[in-house]
């Protein structure tokens, strides 16, 4: 239609015709500009965002200290081909989204994968990680760790933003057939709080930045929150 | 020299970078913090998407049509302005800067977390605001 116009008028009256030759650049300019910007920031936003997950690089996390193994909480066979290493706030909204899909990996490879859980709780942000971890870690003085560790990502939003979580970690000790009045009372033994704080010195050494944050053969993995991700990272691993 | 909207274009081009990255990072997994701690619980939460699209898309949208309207303020002739691009720009980066602000709180008050890319989309917008001339104001003659 505009090139029609232009053809008429270029025809039919000849300065006319020089002032659109003359208004066709200007018009475009500012389109051109907006074009190419959307293109740059484009390119500064993907650049950007691979940045972190290049290995190597300081805001990544550092490869995991070689004496990992002194600490954490093992979920699958000893002899199991790959083990992916957790470190996580029982707190953490995205931690609790990511649960289901660990557990489903540990379900889908049952005797190849298993879990080693580090507690990180950022406290700063998340007021009531600290007792989630003493409260699993007390469950576990009760030989129930797993369990604990499974209830307080299902059932986070039940305590997460209470001022005293206590009675609610009570009652879900209860529910998967602990004593819940032992539990609070193990929650304040120091040894239990020394080995969450190993954790977390642990998890500091290796630089970690968010929660949850997954190791694999001593190298930080970018998982998302999919078990369509969680299996294709596996699996490239399983075959390494 | 027309220095409003070309600061304004800079400051839309800065937030369309960064809700580029938020678009892209969104669904990567965690997403370190430097400054604050939580973005990864803020960029997933529930809060984090209105209707199913990701805030990030709508702050991309934003920023691009701030920046196509500041853009076409500086090439425009200054003899035929008609003021009408940055009239626009100030009632959308108003609009833009209460829900700026709504976002800030559930950050503070329900997440309890902080993402420092959202937090400077909100200082971005601020600024556009700021910059924008108010219509009233544009429009009295000297």
């Amino acid at each position: 239609m505009f090139f029609a116009s232009f053809f008429f008028k270029k025809f039919s009256d000849g300065e006319e015709c020089l002032r659109y030759y003359e208004g066709m650049p200007k018009a475009l300019k500012p389109v051109i500009v907006i074009i190419l910007a959307v293109a740059v920031a484009a390119g500064a936003a993907v650049f950007l965002s691979r940045q972190p997950d290049q290995p190597g690089q300081s805001s990544a996390a550092a490869p995991l200290p070689a004496d990992i193994k002194s600490g954490g909480h093992f979920r699958g066979p000893e002899n199991a081909e790959l083990t992916l290493v957790e470190f996580g706030d029982y707190q953490c909204p995205s931690c609790a989204a990511y649960h289901p899909f660990v557990k489903e990996i540990l379900s889908r490879y049952p005797n190849r994968v298993r879990l080693e859980f580090h507690h990180f709780p950022l406290i700063t942000i998340h007021p009531n990680s600290m007792a989630a971890s003493k409260a699993a870690e007390a469950a576990g003085e009760q030989g129930h760790y797993w369990e604990m560790h499974d209830a307080l990502f299902e059932f986070q939003k039940q305590w997460a933003d209470r001022p005293d979580p206590k009675p609610v970690f009570a009652a879900i000790a209860n529910r998967i057939g602990i004593n819940g009045t032992i539990l609070v009372q193990t929650m304040e033994s120091p040894a239990l709080q020394q080995r969450i704080l190993k954790d977390v010195e642990q998890g500091d050494q290796a630089k970690i930045q968010a929660v949850p944050t997954f190791f694999i053969k001593g190298q930080q993995v970018y998982i998302k929150p999919s078990i369509e991700d969680f299996v294709q990272v596996v699996e490239a691993n399983l075959r390494k | 020299m027309k220095l409003r909207p070309i600061l304004i274009a800079i400051l839309a081009f800065i937030g369309m970078i960064d809700a580029l990255f938020l678009s892209i990072k969104r669904n990567a997994g965690p997403i370190p913090c430097h400054v604050t701690h939580g973005c990864t619980d803020v960029l997933t939460s529930k809060y984090s998407e209105f209707g199913g699209i990701p805030l990030s898309w709508l702050g991309l949208a934003f920023y691009v049509t701030v920046f196509s309207l500041a853009v076409f303020t500086v090439f425009e002739n200054p003899k035929k302005d008609s003021g009408l691009p940055l009239r626009t720009i100030f009632y959308l980066s108003g609009v833009g800067l209460i829900i700026s602000a709504l976002l800030v709180g559930i950050q503070a008050f329900i997440l309890k977390a902080f993402c420092e890319y959202c937090l400077l989309s909100a200082a971005l917008v601020l600024s556009i605001f700021l910059l924008s001339p108010h219509p009233v104001r544009h429009t009295v003659p000297e």
